[in-house]
């Protein structure tokens, strides 16, 4: 009896779990299209899109959304290509000290941003890279970095080694090899890894706070800048809003990759 | 087996020397400046281990890390199996399963410092979906003044942020299943709980272990998302560790918080390591495989 009813069990359940996931966003969709201050030609209380016109309108939002794509891609750029063979290392290589290594580099995933932020804020100065987005996206490395390791380890892991062993034996040389042979097969785990650099990145806000305090604030601290003595709630949720739909492009392309399954190495 | 060769060095080394701009260098200022009482950057005394006998020595320090503790305990307790059991529901089909996994992922990608807004607003009486059904049932949350309730109301915005990303995890390991492993299962008549059992949890195992230590740690360290909503209060019952360090920041004590978070740091990677050993006791009575 239980057992016939298992599928509308677990759509029941799935279903539940979406409305819980959503519940707060529809309260934000609903709240970014009604006036929640007083405009010129609209009522406080009524149904608008003005609240996204103002994102248009507004230079310092605008820009915000630059800053943040602009981050969160160089991030991408500085982590996948620096994870891949370090990653293949991990995954293929016995060296002196690996595990340790290994280990080093999630405990940097694992570690407090807090504890962090007052020595990256002076290093940063010292760098003089403070209040640009190439400063966010570096210290974005600190958590990406080990996390795309690790998903990428368990890519090349799941790809037999003899393949290896052919080319290595046809001459190929092993930088050529993982450029010619490997890049193409883990061309899923390199999606899959920036989308989650993308995930990581773009709503982190300890760093994002300290390093922007003039200049080059991110979509998170823009929003923050919004509230006052008078907040306009209803674009402050028009920003959030806005602020999800490339997230949210990138899941539903990006859903083949995840929904074919990846690895996941050990530490 | 892997091949003994330390040119491996090479390929680790672009992400050994970023991690040590970006990582190693601050933690060893942080731990430098922990010895040291600080007025200006360049003006300091050095005060040896005053600032740690200090902190292990006061009750606030160990009741903010036993309260960081319990609400990593109940997040863990809450979103590892809810996140099992919802990427188990996930269907088949590609189509839903797109709109499902989109759907899924929605929370997580809303800037942090917007949850704490989100969820105050769904919770306002006058104007929140939850609010506002709460009150038509003549339910009155005094959450700002129950220390069980403000926990309640930390503890559900956490799992609706962070489940979705057990859930991902664990969707994608579940998907790695080649089919005739449940052709086989289905042909003994096996149970849907043996099924889960005996092949889908094994293939959980690594996936589950950085969903565990990402969700341990990452609620341990709550921070931007718990300070919003009651500031530590009521009473200082949710000042969890973050909370308590980000306040001594705040108020340029650079010495003492520099010295709690070398201690946090600490902490945060004794249970990292124990968490890998009980893993490779695990592993090892399975050590004898064909990989």
């Amino acid at each position: 009896m239980l057992l016939r009813l298992l599928p509308y069990i677990k759509a029941t359940g799935l279903i539940l779990f979406l409305g819980f996931a959503c519940l707060p966003l529809v309260q934000m969709t609903m709240i970014s299209f009604i006036a929640t201050l007083p405009q010129p030609g609209t009522e406080v209380g009524s149904l608008t899109f003005g609240n996204y016109a103002n994102i248009l309108s507004d230079p310092n939002l605008r820009a915000a959304f630059g800053n943040s794509i602009a981050y969160v891609l160089i991030n991408i750029c500085i982590t996948v290509p620096i994870a891949i063979p370090a990653a293949y290392a991990f995954s293929r290589m016995s060296f002196l000290g690996d595990k340790h290594l290994f280990f080093a580099f999630i405990a940097f995933r694992i570690t407090p941003p807090v504890v962090l932020t007052l020595p990256i804020f002076q290093l940063f100065s010292a760098l003089g890279i403070v209040n640009s987005v190439f400063g966010i996206a570096l210290a974005h490395c600190l958590f990406n970095l080990p996390i795309s390791i690790w998903i990428l380890q368990g890519f090349i892991s799941a790809i037999p080694k003899e393949q290896d062993e052919t080319a290595f034996l046809d001459g190929y040389s092993r930088p050529r090899f993982i450029w010619t042979f490997l890049l193409p097969q883990i061309a899923p785990g390199i999606a899959v890894t920036a989308f989650f650099c993308f995930m990581f990145s773009w709503v982190e806000v300890v760093f994002a706070r300290i390093l922007t305090t003039t200049n080059g604030k991110p979509i998170s601290m823009a929003i923050n800048a919004l509230f006052g003595f008078q907040t306009d709630i209803g674009l402050v949720m028009a920003v959030t809003v806005a602020s999800m739909i490339p997230g949210a492009v990138l899941v539903f392309s990006m859903r083949h990759h995840l929904s074919r399954g990846f690895k996941v190495g050990k530490i | 087996m892997k091949e003994r060769n330390n040119t491996g060095w090479l390929f680790v080394l672009p992400a050994a020397l970023l991690l040590g701009l970006v990582g190693l260098i601050p933690l060893i200022t942080v731990i430098n400046y922990s010895f040291f009482e600080i007025f200006i950057l360049d003006r300091r005394f050095w005060v040896g281990t005053e600032w740690y006998n200090e902190i292990i020595s006061s009750g606030r320090f160990w009741a903010s890390f036993g309260r960081s503790t319990l609400f990593s305990t109940f997040v863990l307790a809450i979103q590892i199996p809810l996140g099992i059991a919802i990427a188990l529901c996930i269907p088949k089909r590609q189509f839903w399963v797109g709109l499902a996994l989109a759907g899924i992922a929605l929370p997580l990608l809303v800037p942090w410092n917007m949850i704490p807004s989100l969820w105050l607003s769904l919770l306002n009486p006058d104007t929140g979906i939850i609010g506002r059904i709460m009150a038509a049932f003549g339910w009155s949350a005094e959450w700002k003044m129950s220390a069980v309730q403000t926990w309640a109301v930390i503890i559900i915005m956490d799992t609706w942020h962070w489940t979705s990303l057990v859930v991902i995890l664990c969707y994608s390991a579940l998907t790695t299943i080649p089919a005739s492993y449940y052709q086989a299962a289905a042909i003994d008549g096996a149970s849907p709980w043996q099924v889960f059992r005996h092949i889908q949890l094994p293939k959980l195992h690594y996936v589950l272990l950085m969903a565990v230590l990402l969700r341990f740690m990452d609620s341990f360290m709550i921070y931007t998302e718990a300070f919003p909503i009651n500031a530590g209060g009521p009473d200082g019952a949710t000042m969890f560790l973050a909370v308590d360090l980000g306040e001594e920041i705040k108020a340029f004590n650079y010495g003492p918080s520099a010295a709690r978070s070398v201690l946090y740091f600490l902490i945060v990677l004794t249970v990292a390591w124990l968490f890998t050993k009980a893993q490779n006791k695990i592993d090892a009575p399975e050590a004898p495989r064909a990989t």
